[in-house]
């Protein structure tokens, strides 16, 4: 189900891929360009917070990401029209990017 | 001189960069809380204006061709207006809504997934070019596919080859074909020459490549003069006019962007385990900003607000001269150097870049600030990077890769 165009299969939570997807306006699941609504998985914490590290997805990859028995069962669908991409500043513990919805629908 | 740390360029300690960081962060958190209905109205009215040049400009042509009456007027008001749309449409309109600025008003049409721009480039292999590429690894040698498209040396470490010695020449031709340079963008030449890129992709995005091309030919040199009847030519003409004066004024408008004098280039090593408030700062020092009063900053996609765009390329383009008041107050704060003159000044400064260093760098000199140092013409890898050889940002494992693995 993950393969980018040329056949590679990227590992959907990798910084690169990550940061590659954000910016390029991509499905970090199936890697074609991203719809509307953007779909984000996240686990409740990730949900409260409005700040996920998966990256942004069409809302059937999240759906099929959901169902995959490598699934996180906490996982929640949130949908969103836009999001902000938060670097991380030094002084975060946590280092990975976060995407930040700001329109959610 | 291409900077390898820019917290020892700039004098800072550690403290220092993290608070510029902080109120960086401050400011863009201040624009997200305050974007609404006023800036929706903003991107809705300038669509609704660009259209309406569109339409009179193509009603323009189309009359004079039917009534052939006051034919060379209405020629040139029907270019005219035409070249104003499309520069609109490109720059303030396209540029900015396939990076995100207008996501969060969940418009069906204006949203970055579903805007498709008046020029050769599809959008998605722009989004990759431009928003992944270029403002990710900004003006870093070797990442950094626009330092030179790919055909020109726009940086004294870029090792030179007799080749170069033609640069005014691609540079010339680069400007007029400009829409066609920019739509070849992502294929990265360099790489399919050496053999190095993937031929299913490689296929995939030239079939994208052609259909968007095969269709932008249609539009403006077949359905549009076909439209016209007997006066097809002068239909076609116009419209080869109004893409020219687009080409050249985003060509402008883009080298003015990185090329002036004061813009820096960097090395591979600033962009490892870079934090977010280096990266801002490399944004600022990588980019450089031209003055000039509000249409001037329309009519080039507020790119004169170069530096606040790559400090905030997904913040509403029409916030980012208030940002810069605040960014340019911030950069004298702390002693940054805030690039920016006039247009011309800026082009100026890029067009001699581009012809001196057409030659090797023992016959001209640097014409960077002090205290730049000059380096030889170096036998180092320049090489376009592709996507697997760019460096990963952040090392991580997430919850999904967890239980995969």
């Amino acid at each position: 189900m993950i393969a980018v165009a040329d056949g590679r299969v990227p590992d959907v939570t990798a910084g690169r891929w990550v940061t590659q997807c954000a910016l390029s306006r991509i499905c970090g699941s199936c890697a074609e360009s991203l719809g509307r609504p953007v779909a984000f998985l996240g686990t409740p914490a990730e949900v409260a917070r409005n700040a996920f590290h998966l990256p942004p997805m069409h809302v059937a990859c999240a759906e099929d990401l959901r169902r995959t028995p490598d699934a996180d069962p906490t996982w929640q669908l949130t949908l969103t029209a836009g999001f902000e991409f938060v670097r991380p500043a030094r002084e975060d513990e946590d280092r990975r990017p976060t995407f930040q919805p700001n329109s959610l629908l | 001189m291409a900077i390898s740390d820019v917290k020892e360029y700039t004098h800072l300690t550690e403290e220092e960069v993290e608070q510029i960081g902080r109120e960086l962060d401050a400011i863009r958190a201040e624009i997200e809380d305050s974007r609404g209905a006023k800036d929706a109205a903003y991107i809705n009215r300038l669509i609704k204006i660009q259209r309406g040049l569109a339409a009179a400009g193509r009603v323009t042509l189309l009359a004079s061709s039917a009534t052939g009456k006051a034919k060379k007027p209405a020629w040139v008001a029907g270019a005219a207006l035409l070249g104003v749309a499309k520069i609109l449409e490109n720059m303030e309109i396209g540029h900015n809504v396939m990076h995100g600025q207008w996501d969060w008003m969940n418009d069906p049409e204006i949203h970055s997934s579903n805007w498709e721009w008046d020029t050769a480039q599809p959008a998605e292999q722009w989004k990759h070019s431009h928003n992944y590429i270029h403002h990710q690894f900004t003006n870093v040698l070797g990442y950094d596919n626009d330092i030179g498209y790919g055909i020109l040396r726009m940086a004294r470490e870029q090792k030179w080859h007799p080749v170069y010695l033609g640069q005014p020449i691609y540079n010339a031709l680069l400007a007029s074909l400009f829409q066609w340079g920019v739509a070849l963008h992502d294929l990265d030449l360099e790489r399919i020459r050496k053999g190095q890129k993937d031929p299913k992709e490689m296929k995939r995005q030239l079939r994208q490549i052609a259909r968007k091309g095969r269709n932008q030919i249609l539009k403006d040199y077949v359905v549009y003069p076909a439209l016209s009847g007997k006066g097809w030519k002068s239909t076609l003409t116009a419209n080869m006019t109004a893409n020219l004066a687009r080409n050249l004024w985003a060509y402008v408008i883009i080298f003015c962007g990185h090329f002036p004098d004061g813009a820096l280039h960097f090395t591979e090593e600033e962009i490892e385990d870079e934090t977010r408030s280096e990266w801002y700062l490399r944004q600022i020092l990588g980019a450089a900003n031209f003055n000039g009063g509000p249409l001037l900053h329309i009519m080039s996609g507020n790119l004169g607000f170069q530096i606040e765009h790559h400090l905030f390329p997904d913040l509403p383009s029409n916030r980012y001269a208030d940002i810069a008041v605040r960014v340019r107050a911030l950069c004298e704060k702390y002693d940054i150097p805030y690039t920016t003159g006039p247009l011309y000044q800026q082009y100026g400064q890029a067009l001699r870049t581009i012809i001196k260093l057409s030659l090797p760098n023992s016959m001209t000199s640097s014409d960077q600030p002090p205290p730049m140092t000059e380096p030889p013409t170096p036998a180092h890898d320049r090489k376009r990077r592709s996507d697997d050889e760019r460096p990963p940002r952040r090392r991580e494992l997430g919850g999904w890769m967890r239980s995969a693995s």
